[in-house]
Parts: structure tokens; C-alpha cells; sequence
């Protein structure tokens, strides 16, 4: 036993030599008001913008962050519980702009915008920290996107493909299926080389907590960080959120890694960032935003990037939410991040209470650097795919009032028909690149225009077995990217031959 | 137009900049009569507030405090003075004493914005929130 406790003492003992007090001069100030997690103080002369402060309290140290600086007052939010502030107390300025603690423990946790653990399990411990704010790479350090990132969700891998350091918004009313498409997309991630992070703004804690378990139980969280400000936290840590989960981001991006980011969702974040502007008093704008919600996204999401060799060659790719009210995209926060970023993917009730789930609208979504991103074989069939999908829209509104239709018409319409069926996909059921490929190649070549339009699922799920059992070699070769006259053939015969199984 | 404190004090100082008694005597009984005129008395606590830490500032008179577990003998405290001339670069130091045992040893100077805290109570503050991590 002795030997335990001298080596305590002797652990202690160099703990104690590696100490290093730092007596410093530090800038202090005074509480003038404090009122709404807003924070009025008096001093703080050699004070910089956004930099960390500290509220000395008995018990907890409560940081701070300053946002404004008027002639003989500084304004700032507090980060954490603010009802322990009293008018007087002092304020001491830590020298240092807003940082959060990243790493590689980070991975698997679930902590709140300041880096502390919030799952119960032992505290995170990180020797590195990153600033919040941080200026986006330019352009010297920029590639353009050229790999696919998969989602696993057949209608957006074909016909909205998003690449690594792409931005693509999600938008849609509520409860439609948004932070779906998302959680799909980050459970399909596994053995892709990519970290994940989802940042929950203004979430109940309720469904954070199902989303992990979901995560936990698809073994999705072995590479990814939930970072959640939820909604009965105080709207400083809701602003800060969003930046904070890109700071890690940056932290992997700057080993040359992936990262994948979801910000859920930043429509609760302009609110959260309106009432802080309003309570001090910095003049509203329209919908009462203030003058800076644009920059506010903007300067969030061109952090978003794609590095090219020289510095790393990682990646960021950003999945920014937002929610609409009763399906207004052109209100103000909509307009503005679909502006921002490369494309939106746009989720409409009608299709949803259709039963088109997910109900991606493939007219109004877009993804504009995507396609460049796709995988050979997927570029091939999604191409003839589209068109379909295009014009059966446009037949189907117009086949409504006629019933005598010439045969090439109900052809079309009729294979519109399967290919809808096709699209639909349950949730947490992510498919390889391979196979959504196997499936539409089925649909574009005739094969599924015999099958039943009530059938065509059952017909997909028995055509995937198949090819787990007896085509394993040709869904290796497509997923390497490869597509020629010899893969294609290989194709059709193990689709006939499935057919053949069916009869 | 309202006229705020700092404007009060800002003409106030420099109306009696380079004036002699006699004349500082009287421009101080206009200005209280123009504060009475403006309805303006309630601001006169913290006109003289403002007034005077702008003069401390013109004339580099630094007011500090400092806090220690026990009484400064008087080589301390001129050693003090020196230091803090040196670090704010003024003129003159008024310093005010205070006592309080819970520091329980080191000092902590304020002065201006500034605060030099090396006591013993926060440096073992310090030490245990290191070990702890």
C-alpha cells in the first residue's frame, strides 16, 4: 500500500512544479445592471470585442462575453447562470477571445457549447483549445469539392448530391422529417472517414436524448459529438453553439480529417441572436433581426470549406436546418441562408402526408457543386433519372383532367409511378451507394415496368438480398467508382437473374 | 437639449484650467446657479464624481487601494508608491489601506481598472483548481 500512496505524493509533487502562477495585471470592472442574461459594466478599459470575462463568485466562476462597447459602458452576454450576479460585482477581463476546449475526447460525448460533458459520464479533459470566431480559410487554401459525401438517402444521393465541403440547407416546415434527413445522413457516415457533429440549438432535450440512443444503438456515436445548447438554456449559449461545434470542426479539419456538421436549426438561432441584439438595444430590422443576421450565418457558414493538398486536403461539409413557417421560404432567415449556402434540399407537407417520406420536393431542391461529386456509375443512372423524374412531374399535373392517353404517355407515367415508390425509404435505413445504383439502373432499363406499382418496394428489398448473396463483386466494383460496358452487362444479368428467381 | 454629468464636468474643468482662486470661486458659483436654472441639482453627485477622476487624469494622480492581511510598514509602502508610478505612469499616487485577514497573506493592489492580485488566498485558489483538472 505504501508504495500507492507515495506514488499519490510524488504525482502531487509534480503537479504542484508544474504549476505556474501567472500574476499578471488584469483589467477589472463593475457590474452596473445586470438583467435578462444582458450584463451592463462599468471599467474595463483595455476591453476587446468578444473577449472572455470572468464574474467573481463564491462558489462557480460564470463566464461572459463582451459584445459591445459604448463610450462609458460595456455590454455582455453572460454564458451560464446569470442569477448568482449581483450589481456591484467584479468583473475581471481574461485577456483571452471566447475559446472552447477541442480534441479527440470530444468524440462519442455529449457536452454543452463551452466543451463540459452533460451525458453523466467523467469529465472531458483536453490540452488544446480553439477560438470561437475564426475568420474562414480563403481562397490560396480552397479546392473545389470533388468527393461525395452519402447520405444514404436514395433521392438525395441521385438526384441532390452534396460533396465533402459542401454547404447544403435543409428546409422545410416542422415536423417533416429535417433533422431525419440529417441523423440518416450522419448514421450512414460509418467507415466513410468521416467525424461527425450535430449541434442541437434550441432542442428539446427530450428528442436530443432519443437521437443519441438512435445513434448509440447504429454505433453511429463512436465518431460523432453531439454539442447541445437546449431550449430552456439562456440564448447566449444558443448563439454561441453554432460556432463552437465549427471550432471543433476546425480542430479536425486542421489534422487533414472530414468532418460533417449539422446545425439544428439556425432559424432557432436568429431568434436566439435577436434577443440578445434587443436587450441591448441594438436597433431591430425587419422581422426585428438585427442589422447582422446576415453575417451572423455567412460568416458561420463560409467557414465551411474544402482545403486543398498543401494545407491538409480536409474538409468541412455543412448541414444547416431550417425551419420554415407554413412553407414560407421567403421570409427573412430562409432567404438569407439559402443565399449562403450551395444548394437546398426542400422538404414539402404535401408529399409528406402523401407518404413520400422522406418528402424531398426534387423540383425545388438544388445542390449547385454537388453532381461533380457523384461516383461514376451514380452519375450515369441519376442523369437519365432526373429526366424522368422531371417529366412525369410534368405529365402527372397534366394527365389529371385527360384519360385518353397515347401509349408512350402512360408508359411514362406509369414507370413515374414506380419510380415514387422507389424514392420512398424509411427512416434509419441508410443504402449503399451500390445498390441505390443497382435500383435505379432496374428502373431506367425497363426492368421494374412488369412489377406491380404495390410491389415495386417488396420487389427492391428482394433485388438487395439478391445482390448481398450472389453479386457481391459487382457492387464492390461500382462503389470503386468504375462504370463500363463490361459492369453494365455483369448488371443486367443479375437483375434478369433475380427476376427469374421471382417467377 | 439635456445636458449629461460628463458635459457638466468637462466644461466645468476646463472653464477653471489655468484660473486663480479668486476667479475659480466665482465661476463655481455660476456654475452651481446654472445647475439650480437647468433643474439639474440631482446631477451634482455625479458631476463631481466625473469631475473628479478627470482631474486625477489631467493631472496623473492615480487613486489605488490596496488590500493586506496585516499593516504595511512604512519601507513597504514607499517601495509601494514607486511601483506604482512606474506601472501607471503617473505623477502622484494616493493610496488607500485596507486590512482584511480572510487574504490571509500577499496583497491586492486596484488601481485605475487594473488589479494585481498576489495573495495567498487566490494563489492556493489557483493551485487547487490546477491539481483538480
Amino acid at each position: 500500500m505504501s508504495n500507492t500512496k507515495d506514488f499519490i505524493i510524488e504525482q502531487i509533487k509534480n503537479k504542484i512544479s508544474e504549476h505556474k502562477a501567472d500574476i499578471t495585471i488584469k483589467n477589472t470592472g463593475k457590474v452596473i445592471s445586470t438583467s435578462d442574461g444582458i450584463v451592463k459594466i462599468s471599467g474595463l478599459s483595455e476591453v476587446a470585442m468578444s473577449e472572455m470575462i470572468e464574474f467573481k463568485n463564491e462558489e462557480k466562476v460564470v463566464y461572459g462575453v463582451v459584445l459591445n462597447m459604448e463610450e462609458d459602458n460595456v455590454g455582455a452576454i453572460i454564458l451560464g447562470d446569470y442569477s448568482k450576479i449581483k450589481e456591484g460585482d467584479e468583473v475581471i477581463a481574461s485577456g483571452k477571445i471566447l475559446q472552447v476546449p477541442v480534441g479527440e475526447e470530444m468524440v462519442g460525448r455529449v457536452v454543452n457549447p463551452l466543451g463540459e460533458a452533460i451525458d453523466g459520464k467523467s469529465s472531458i479533459k483536453t490540452d488544446k483549445s480553439y477560438p470561437i470566431e475564426k475568420i474562414a480559410p480563403g481562397v490560396i487554401k480552397r479546392q473545389s469539392v470533388n468527393e461525395p459525401v452519402q447520405t444514404g438517402i436514395k433521392a438525395i444521393d441521385a438526384m441532390i448530391p452534396i460533396g465533402r465541403g459542401q454547404r447544403e440547407l435543409i428546409i422545410g416546415d416542422r415536423q417533416i422529417g429535417k433533422t431525419a434527413v440529417a441523423i440518416d445522413t450522419i448514421i450512414n457516415q460509418k467507415g466513410q472517414n468521416m467525424k461527425c457533429i450535430y449541434v442541437a440549438i434550441g432542442q428539446k432535450k427530450s428528442k436530443i436524448a432519443s437521437i443519441v440512443s438512435k445513434l448509440e444503438k447504429n454505433s453511429a456515436m463512436d465518431y460523432t459529438t453531439v454539442i447541445l445548447a437546449g431550449a430552456s438554456d439562456p440564448a447566449s449559449l444558443l448563439y454561441i453553439a453554432p460556432y463552437s461545434g465549427t471550432a471543433l470542426a476546425e480542430y479536425f479539419l486542421d489534422k487533414g480529417e472530414d468532418v460533417l456538421i449539422v446545425y439544428d436549426d439556425l432559424s432557432k438561432h436568429a431568434v436566439a441572436y435577436r434577443e440578445i441584439s434587443l436587450l441591448l438595444r441594438r436597433p431591430p430590422g425587419r422581422e426585428a433581426y438585427p442589422g447582422d443576421v446576415f453575417y451572423l450565418h455567412s460568416r458561420l457558414l463560409e467557414r465551411s470549406c474544402r482545403l486543398n493538398k498543401e494545407n491538409g486536403g480536409g474538409s468541412i461539409t455543412a448541414l444547416p436546418i431550417i425551419e420554415t413557417q407554413a412553407g414560407d421560404v421567403s421570409a427573412y432567415i430562409p432567404t438569407n441562408v439559402i443565399s449562403i449556402t450551395d444548394g437546398q434540399i426542400y422538404l414539402e407537407p404535401d408529399l409528406f402526408y402523401k407518404g413520400n417520406r422522406p418528402a424531398v420536393n426534387a423540383g425545388l431542391s438544388v445542390s449547385r457543386v454537388g453532381s461533380s461529386a457523384q461516383i461514376k456509375a451514380m452519375k450515369k443512372v441519376a442523369g437519365k433519372m432526373r429526366l424522368e423524374a422531371a417529366q412525369y412531374r410534368e405529365l402527372a399535373a397534366f394527365a389529371q383532367f385527360g384519360s385518353d392517353l397515347d401509349q408512350d404517355t402512360k408508359a411514362k407515367l406509369e414507370r413515374g409511378k414506380r419510380l415514387n415508390e422507389i424514392l420512398k425509404q424509411d427512416q434509419y435505413s441508410p443504402l449503399l451507394v451500390a445498390k441505390q445504383v443497382l435500383i435505379f439502373y432496374a428502373l431506367i432499363n425497363g426492368f421494374i415496368d412488369d412489377v406491380e406499382v404495390e410491389n415495386v418496394m417488396k420487389f427492391e428489398e428482394g433485388l438487395h438480398q439478391y445482390a448481398d448473396m450472389a453479386g457481391k463483386k459487382v457492387l464492390d466494383q461500382i462503389s470503386n467508382g468504375e462504370f463500363n460496358e463490361e459492369l453494365e452487362a455483369e448488371m443486367k444479368a443479375l437483375i434478369s437473374d433475380y427476376k427469374a428467381t421471382l417467377q | 437639449m439635456k445636458i449629461t454629468p460628463k458635459e457638466y464636468a468637462t466644461g466645468l474643468f476646463y472653464s477653471i484650467s489655468g484660473k486663480n482662486d479668486d476667479e475659480i470661486k466665482n465661476i463655481v458659483n455660476n456654475f452651481v446657479n446654472l445647475l439650480i436654472i437647468n433643474n439639474d441639482v440631482s446631477k451634482a453627485d455625479k458631476v463631481s464624481q466625473v469631475f473628479s477622476s478627470l482631474w486625477n487624469k489631467e493631472n496623473k494622480i492615480v487613486e489605488s487601494e490596496v488590500t493586506t492581511s496585516n499593516k504595511l510598514d512604512a519601507e513597504s509602502q514607499e517601495s509601494l508608491k514607486k511601483f506604482l508610478i512606474k506601472e501607471s505612469k503617473a505623477k502622484e499616487v494616493i493610496i488607500k489601506e485596507n486590512i482584511d485577514k480572510s487574504i490571509l497573506g500577499g496583497m491586492i493592489i486596484k488601481y485605475n481598472d487594473k488589479i494585481l492580485d498576489r495573495s495567498l488566498k487566490t494563489k492556493i485558489k489557483n493551485l487547487n483548481n490546477f491539481i483538480k483538472r
